[in-house]
């Protein structure tokens, strides 16, 4: 029988780094097959040739046994592959039609046939299954119909293997039931499913066959019955490792940050935070979860005074902060690792050592008589790129010219150096390389041992369980509940993510 | 009220007209740009070199519509330069357009004194203007009114035609949505197998052939002339109208009419006596006043909870994925 | 080779591109490139008084560029100088006709009061862009038409000399900023055009506040995540800005034509802004491209007297090298957003 996607020892190189060496990949058709392995591991690159986007150096594709050439996504999508991004490409001022049909319109005498595309938008959602209002605006959805609408749009154009990079990340656990229950249909009409995740259960749950990536390499492809999840760990991973928690001695002191009642509203003016109330003691790590999008973002950016609240005061120690400018904010003793670290977190043009300085350039020994000591600052930066293991030339380097993970440390490393008592930390390993991932967090046990308030927002739960004292967990704007991190389940805030809780016993618990 | 009645009346309104089509031919062109995502600074510019080479082309063959095709023709050669460097080679659209527009004087001066010898205008040596179009039966039916409706240049006409055939262009035709496409989502365009790049082209350089229609109309509409920096800053109001329109064609016209009847009332004004200077800078002043406004309107607000939209916001089931 | 030495040779490989273009263009008015290029030179160093010309025309190109640089350090864009210059200059020359003061003082008032009229002209654009994000860019460009028409009524109908054209009484003489040379116009204000460019790059590069508002032009986002008020910093910068405008202005009146007049002071705002774009908004570079836009100016005087090409064929050079050398630096505005999104705020 012949492969419904077969890749050859594909190989793919970006400038002296190999994202993929030799790469097999054989898809059977009519199968849900998963590829799975750590960030950087060479997935999406490897998706990426498969749909035409990127250009094998080396090795060769085959869509049912036929060698083909892929020079662009036309050609894919000419050849029956269809990928759903991980970042939704749609139009917010378009309809779901229009959306759907973008790039290959429906036209009568010349003109966009509106109508006819609807009608088909609307034949094509309840043949698959996948619901949608054909005449709405997209910018008006949320995230779980515009994956359907990234489905419908792959569909519209024929697509008989489809690629989904990471399609769970910004879903709920129901939506993304919804969405295996789809995928299901799909493969039993006959299509065949590619689909990238990190996340294990889901790839136990909805795979037949794995391969796993390490490191650009292909380390096995299995079916996925014959794997445990420790297993598929090992193989990921190269390493047994543990998510285990953290050591800790019980230290919460004082409470530092005060939230109370809190409101506030997004770019479109609904609200995205919703009567919001908790404490940070010193010495404790409070994790916020959540599926990312639901308030998180918004929380953070009002505790850093960057986003006005709409009701609601919060204090760090005795000095009440609200509406407060977020110079007033540092100066009472806030650090805060931004969530997009490179919109907030940096100058990217500016040298390393310019970097370390923000936030500190009016105070001595920084600079003195109104002029700054750069020689100082380098010297500072110097040891904060030792402390750190900042991978850099030094400090007179571009920002721009480090890793991802590297600037991150760039960020946590001026921010974690100062003598703040209030540590905000916004996804900090986000798209950072397992070693890195380490050094942040031991970074962030160290600081909660000498007696700093921390607020650890993250989508990842294994770093909250990892990290956290108490986790507080995020749905729609509020806070849902509040559990000991202490033997916490997956399960249980899981639940919580999805906004399935009773609401009085979430309020008790975040008092 | 005598003096107003004698200011406000059907030449007024005529006049409006006239003032506003260059300015809304310009600006509707620079509705492809501003849609496609590139802020347009060079309107001036293109205008300019349209208006020159429109007079030059008169000249040479003696025929106003060869001289409209000249015009439109250098037009498209600044509307692909400009394409060139911000699209192409991804250079700074403000510095790009600013460069052109000085390019556009400095070149027109240039070639004015090496052609014709002279500064200041190029005045006479058969410049064939664009004729007048009369509609038929429109002094029957509307007497003093039909001036409204008839006796103005070709391109008057096709200025104000071209508002609905932009209406139906953005919202019914595949390189209409496109465009919009480019300018609010690249990637979306680009997953589609888009050309990006070939989109933004496209609507650079069908902007430089309205910009060049402007021009032509400037030199060779109502005035059969071309003067030394003849566009005095039409481009850069197109660009200040295009700011609150956001390249809506209707409100870029609402925007136009507004401008062109401070252009006519300053016209009049200096005739009941007003200082000619500080006329002059009634359009200027009105762009100013409205960005500005139109900032001040569009400016974040500040939303403060109530008890009630509290209550309202709490009391919703947040058990629907749907939202 | 070096990232800062590469930039530079790139910048230098642009302008002999655009020298280039520029020659065709001389071709296409008929004229020969050499001669063109010759006559610029001569007029422009030919000798001791030459080289003071070109001086002379390099200082308001020289402010103005600084007024520039100031401006686009913080990522914003005031394209007004032209207009600020205008004000100034009518200030300046009120306060140099209008009143009888001590001879060094009147000069420091004349000065700072046009420095005050340049601020006071871009105090209203700029304090729309940093509260309500109105653009900086057209706001600036279309108040330009604004000052030079009202400077224009204010001369003639209200301060005109009487059995002038269009022109206003002239300044006493204890408003004179002094001249260097007994040969030439060039005073003074070239040596405060020096001062002012060299204090700016030290005052950038060496203070809290420096620091702060390069990173505000470098990525905004950031240094309002870092504690920097962006809209405060931004109106008070764009108003600096003006106020160096303004001073261009107050130099050209008390300096050089010791009067204020219609048609002032041409063209030299808009040099200054593309000198300082063509240095990269370097103040240190802009010495350097404001005293090549200054013999081009002074150089092409003898244009018009030696050879039948126009004396704007200089501004046709300038556009012509900052279209090339646009086409290799990413401004940093640009460089900051993703390519293609919408940029501006509509």
């Amino acid at each position: 029988m012949d492969y419904a996607v077969e890749l050859k020892r594909i190989t793919k190189r970006f400038g002296s780094f190999t994202a993929n060496e030799s790469v097999d990949l054989a898809v059977r058709p009519g199968e849900i097959h998963a590829v799975v392995g750590e960030n950087g591991a060479g997935k999406t690159t490897l998706m990426n040739v498969l749909f035409g986007l990127l250009q094998p150096d080396e090795g060769e594709i085959l869509i049912d046994g036929k060698p083909t050439v892929l020079p662009g996504p036309t050609a894919a999508i000419a050849a029956g592959i269809g990928m759903v991004h991980q970042h939704f490409k749609l139009v917010p001022s378009l309809t779901v039609a229009e959306n759907v049909f973008l790039g290959m319109e429906i036209t009568k005498g010349g003109l966009i046939d509106h109508r006819a595309q609807r009608a088909r938008t609307a034949e094509l959602s309840r043949t698959f299954g996948l619901k949608v209002d054909p005449g709405e605006r997209v910018g008006l959805l949320s995230v779980g119909i515009e994956q359907r609408i990234e489905i419908l749009k792959v569909l519209a154009r024929g697509a008989r293997i489809i690629i989904l990079d990471e399609p769970t990340a910004v879903l709920t656990p129901q939506e993304s039931r919804e969405l295996f229950e789809t995928l299901r249909g799909f493969v039993a009409k006959g299509m065949t499913v590619i689909f990238i995740s990190h996340h294990l259960e889901e790839v136990m749950e909805v795979s037949d066959t794995v391969t796993v990536l390490r490191l650009g390499k292909k380390i096995a492809t299995r079916p996925t019955a014959d794997l445990t999840k420790a297993e598929l760990v090992q193989m990921m991973v190269g390493r047994a490792v543990s998510f285990d928690r953290r050591p800790r001695e019980k230290s919460a002191g004082a409470p530092v940050l005060a939230v109370e009642r809190l409101w506030a509203r997004d770019e479109r003016g609904l609200p995205a935070v919703r009567d919001v109330s908790f404490e940070v003691r010193a010495g404790e790590v409070v994790g916020i979860a959540g599926v990312a999008g639901n308030g998180q973002t918004e929380l953070a950016e009002v505790l850093a005074g960057l986003r006005p609240e709409s009701h609601g005061r919060f204090r760090l120690g005795d000095v009440d902060l609200t509406g407060r400018s977020p110079a007033a904010i540092r100066a009472a003793g806030l650090a805060h690792v931004p969530g997009d670290r490179m919109v907030r977190g940096v100058d990217r043009h500016a040298s390393v050592a310019a970097n370390i300085l923000m936030t500190r350039q009016d105070r001595a020994p920084w600079s003195r008589r109104g002029l700054i000591d750069w020689s100082y600052v380098r010297h500072r930066a110097e040891e904060l790129i030792g402390r750190f293991d900042i991978r850099t030339q030094g400090p007179d380097a571009p920002v721009k010219s480090l890793s991802g993970g590297n600037i991150q440390k760039v960020v946590v490393a001026r921010e974690f150096s100062g003598d703040a008592r209030f540590l905000l930390v916004d996804q900090p390993t986000r798209g950072v390389d397992i070693g890195a991932q380490e050094a942040i967090h031991d970074e962030i046990m160290r600081q909660r041992a000498e007696g700093r308030a921390i607020l650890l927002i993250s989508v990842q739960l294994d770093e909250l369980i990892a990290l956290a004292d108490r986790i507080l967990v995020m749905f729609n704007g509020r806070i849902m509940g509040a559990l000991d991190a202490e033997g916490v389940s997956e399960d249980a805030l899981g639940l919580l993510m999805a906004g399935i809780a009773p609401e009085a016993v979430s309020r008790e618990a975040a008092a | 009220m005598e003096v107003l009645e004698k200011l406000f009346n059907v030449a007024l309104v005529v006049a409006t007209i006239r003032t506003t089509a260059p300015i809304l031919l310009v600006a509707l062109g620079g509705s492809f740009t501003t849609r496609a995502g590139i802020f347009n600074i060079g309107l001036e510019g293109q205008m300019l070199v349209g208006a020159f080479f429109a007079v030059i082309g008169s000249i040479w063959t003696g025929s106003a519509l060869i001289g409209v095709a000249c015009g439109v023709a250098a037009a498209l050669v600044f509307a692909l330069v400009f394409a060139l460097l911000v699209v192409t080679f991804r250079a700074n659209e403000v510095v790009v357009g600013l460069a052109l527009n000085i390019l556009a004087g400095g070149m027109t001066i240039s070639l004015m004194k090496a052609i014709f010898g002279t500064r200041g205008s190029i005045v006479g040596h058969g410049i064939v203007g664009l004729p007048k179009l009369t509609v038929p039966g429109a002094r029957d039916l509307l007497g003093s009114y039909a001036p409204l409706v008839s006796g103005f240049t070709p391109l008057v006409y096709v200025a104000f035609l071209l508002v609905p055939l932009l209406v139906l262009f953005y919202r019914r035709t595949r390189l209409g949505l496109h465009i919009g496409v480019v300018g609010e989502k690249p990637d979306a365009a680009e997953a589609q197998g888009l050309s990006v790049t070939r989109i933004r082209y496209t609507a650079s350089l069908l902007c430089g052939l309205l910009a060049g229609l402007a021009g032509a109309h400037m030199s060779l509409g109502y005035i059969t002339m071309f003067t030394e920096n003849m566009s005095s800053g039409r481009g850069f109001m197109a660009v200040a109208i295009l700011i609150f329109s956001n390249g809506d064609p209707v409100r870029l016209l609402l925007g136009c009419l507004l401008f062109g009847f401070a252009d006519a009332l300053s016209l009049r004004l200096q005739t009941f006596g007003f200082p000619s200077y500080l006329v002059l800078t009634v359009p200027y002043v009105v762009a100013l006043v409205a960005l500005f406004l139109l900032a001040w309107k569009t400016r974040p607000k500040l939303v403060r909870e109530t008890a009630d939209s509290m209550r309202r916001l709490l009391s919703i089931r947040p058990a629907s994925p749907e939202r | 080779m070096s990232d800062p030495v590469r930039a530079v040779l790139g910048q230098v490989l642009a302008v002999a591109i655009a020298i280039a273009l520029g020659a065709l263009v001389i071709l296409a008015v008929g004229e020969s490139p050499v001669r063109v290029f010759r006559v610029l030179f001569l007029g422009a160093f030919g000798d001791a008084t030459k080289i003071a010309g070109t001086l002379l025309q390099t200082t308001p190109i020289l402010v103005c560029g600084i007024a520039a640089c100031i401006s686009l350090r913080a990522g914003l864009f005031n394209i007004g100088v032209e207009g600020q210059l205008f004000m100034g200059g009518f200030a300046a020359a009120w306060i140099g006709f209008g009143f009888s003061l001590p001879p060094v003082f009147h000069v420091l008032l004349g000065l700072a009061v046009a420095a005050l009229a340049g601020l006071a002209w871009i105090a209203i654009p700029a304090f729309f862009r940093a509260r309500y994000g109105a653009n900086e860019v057209v706001s600036t460009i279309l108040s330009n038409y604004v000052a030079v028409l009202l400077t224009s009524y204010l001369t003639i109908f209200l301060f005109k000399r009487p059995g002038g054209w269009s022109e206003t009484p002239p300044i006493h003489e204890s408003a004179y900023l002094p001249a260097i040379f007994d040969f030439s116009r060039l005073n003074w204000g070239i040596v405060i055009g020096l001062a002012l460019a060299v204090g700016v790059w030290f005052y950038f590069r060496a203070t809290p506040r420096g620091y702060a508002i390069t990173t505000m032009g470098s990525n905004p986002k950031f240094a309002e995540y870092g504690g920097i008020d962006i809209r405060r910093q931004g109106f008070a910068v764009l108003l600096v800005s003006g106020a160096v405008g303004g001073l261009a202005g107050g130099i050209e009146a008390l300096g050089v034509h010791r009067r204020f007049m219609e048609g002032f002071a041409p063209g030299f705002g808009f040099d200054g802004v593309i000198a300082a774009l063509l240095a990269n908004g370097h103040p240190l570079g802009t010495i350097v491209t404001a005293l090549f836009f200054g013999a081009l100016r002074n150089g092409s005087l003898l244009l018009e007297v030696d050879t039948n090409a126009s004396r704007e064929i200089i501004t046709v050079i300038q556009a012509l090298i900052i279209l090339a050398v646009s086409a290799q630096i990413l401004m940093r505005r640009r460089a900051d957003s993703t390519a293609g999104e919408r940029r501006w705020k509509f």
